[in-house]
């Protein structure tokens, strides 16, 4: 027990895991039931117009309850692609998820502005797709992208296993 | 903004920022940064009425932290609140802490922010601030490409992609004289082609190298009543006003409209209600909340209100260098230095200490009488501060 006292680097290496249910609501419950018909519902604002899917019970700008449901898509016009090449834990699983992956927000048929629905893409067709975008007049369109169904639905998020090209690749 | 009284930041502490401090635990660490602030206001912590507290719990998963950091903070059978909003707790922590002295209710506040990235997951944790219900799968944390895109649309890939490793070794030449910076790379001009060419990409062209880091660190801060304030500091940092705003939660960014920045939004607010028509020549500082190159690079536009390229232009000719016209972090930002929830604090500490004139070596070579400091958190969420110097002041009064 002599001499000097030192430091010693004692880390504790600890793993939380935790088993969640939420909730989902009857507006977001709808949309997800729908989802297993094959099915994706907006919202609409009745003040403002906007359409919302996932549904939202409230536009927040307008702070009025939305009311009127419609059908959207299910094909559409990609708007985003998050190109991700970063393996990230995929937070409802806990595994590390297989990279390059795409995270895309997509124009579905029947929405404008800024109603972007939010979802996969196939990875087969990360480098085949075009992102649209627009730069004050200068519109560059997308690629045209549908869902692609998982076989057993339950009402939920992978109910969409990804988003798929829908046209001819674009030229190298 | 209609204050009761004024207020005034008399004390900073800045733990040193790094990868690792595994040689202390989260009390030890806040330690570092509670007493520095303390020896910087010449007080105790007999003179500290409340204590405010605060990181992002999904990171480290300690439930009420400050229960187990009284240790380090000194707050034992004080009054304290608990702050945590995402990326903005820092800020959020400076603008409660401004609430509580200016109310009347409390003249000397300290107020800690703190996190300790390296015992939990970082991009786990801010993927879990997604709605549970559609986006946890889908966001990639703060990761982003679609900056860069939209950019390199713009503007054209060479000269988008020259200005953002413009931007990063601008703010490399900073953290290098503050010795407290966790990345200090030492980067040179020369170097930008072969460092965006061999930096592993994250994100589409959102590469490592633009990318903030994930530090340990804490950061503290001593507000005080302008009666106070007078006794304890011959140059405090006066809190002219500060601005919050967010959106909702989902990321809706990407359509035909353009949207409103919560960014430019609180500017426009925050310059109206002060008077300020020409934020470049009436503001000396900028300390931003820059997570990447390419945010860094982008929210100049839209927290100056720039439009066109104005803002690639100022990067282009280092008018946002620390000799400049219109220098931005001088500490080295975020991208030097990023402990979540004691950043957006260190932007306004830094802002403050460059106004008190101790910012030691980073301090600006001119006075600085008027700051900016920005916060920035998921999903979308701004907070914004002006601070003010008594030269700048008595020129309003």
């Amino acid at each position: 027990m002599g001499g000097p006292m030192r430091q010693r680097l004692i880390t504790l290496r600890q793993t939380i895991a935790v088993g969640q249910r939420f909730a989902t609501g009857p507006v977001m419950g709808r949309f997800l039931m729908a989802l297993r018909e094959k099915t994706i519902l907006a919202i609409r604002c009745p003040s403002c117009g906007r359409l919302q899917s996932p549904p939202r019970e409230i536009c927040a700008p307008c702070r009025v309850r939305n009311t009127e449901w419609v059908e959207v898509g299910p094909g559409g016009e990609m708007r985003m692609l998050e190109y991700v090449y970063y393996a990230s834990p995929d937070p409802l699983s806990g595994e590390t998820r297989e990279t390059p992956y795409g995270a895309v927000g997509i124009l579905l048929d029947g929405c404008r502005d800024e109603e972007v629905f939010w979802h996969l893409l196939n990875p087969a067709d990360l480098d085949r797709v075009r992102m649209g975008i627009v730069i004050g007049d200068r519109v560059t369109r997308g690629s045209r992208l549908r869902p692609v169904w998982a076989d057993a639905r339950t009402g939920s998020i992978s109910d969409i296993r990804y988003f798929e090209l829908d046209e001819p690749p674009a030229p190298a | 903004m209609k204050k009761n009284r004024n207020v005034g930041i008399v004390g900073v502490g800045q733990s040193v920022y790094s990868s690792h401090r595994e040689e202390v635990n989260q009390p030890e660490m806040i330690h570092e940064a509670v007493v520095e602030a303390l020896e910087m206001a010449g007080i105790t912590m007999a003179e500290v009425d409340c204590v405010v507290h605060g990181n992002m719990e999904l990171f480290e998963m300690v439930h009420q932290p400050d229960l187990w950091h009284t240790l380090g903070t000194g707050a034992w059978g004080k009054e304290s609140l608990r702050v945590t909003t995402g990326g903005t707790t820092g800020a959020t922590l400076a603008a409660a802490a401004d609430h509580l002295v200016a109310s009347g209710l409390h003249d000397v506040v300290l107020a800690i922010g703190f996190e300790k990235l390296q015992e939990g997951h970082t991009t786990g944790g801010i993927t879990n601030m997604a709605d549970p219900l559609w986006g946890r799968q889908l966001q990639t944390g703060a990761l982003t490409g679609m900056t860069a895109a939209q950019m390199i649309e713009e503007f054209g890939a060479e000269r988008a992609k020259a200005a953002a490793m413009a931007y990063r070794i601008l703010m490399d030449a900073n953290a290098m004289k503050n010795p407290k910076a966790h990345r200090r790379l030492g980067l040179r001009p020369d170097q930008a082609e072969e460092l965006a060419a061999n930096s592993p990409a994250l994100v589409g062209e959102l590469r490592m190298i633009h990318m903030c880091s994930q530090s340990d660190g804490a950061c503290a801060m001593i507000f005080a009543s302008e009666e106070k304030a007078r006794q304890l500091c011959a140059q405090p940092a006066w809190i002219e006003d500060h601005v919050t705003a967010h959106r909702e939660e989902m990321f809706c960014l990407f359509g035909n409209a353009p949207v409103l920045t919560t960014h430019r939004h609180c500017a426009r607010k925050l310059f109206a209600r002060n008077g300020i028509r020409d934020p470049r020549r009436e503001i000396d500082l900028f300390e931003m909340y820059d997570p990447s190159a390419w945010w860094g690079l982008d929210w100049l536009r839209e927290f100056l209100l720039l439009e066109g390229d104005e803002h690639l232009r100022m990067v282009e000719s280092g008018a946002i260098a620390m000799d400049g016209d219109f220098p931005v972090n001088p500490s080295g930002g975020v991208i030097a230095s990023n402990p979540i929830g004691a950043t957006a604090m260190v932007r306004v500490a830094e802002a403050a200490l460059q106004i008190m004139g101790r910012a030691g070596g980073h301090q600006l070579p001119r006075p600085v009488r008027r700051a900016l400091a920005s916060g920035f958190g998921g999903t979308m969420w701004t907070v914004l501060f002006l601070l003010a110097s008594d030269t700048e002041r008595q020129a309003a009064a």
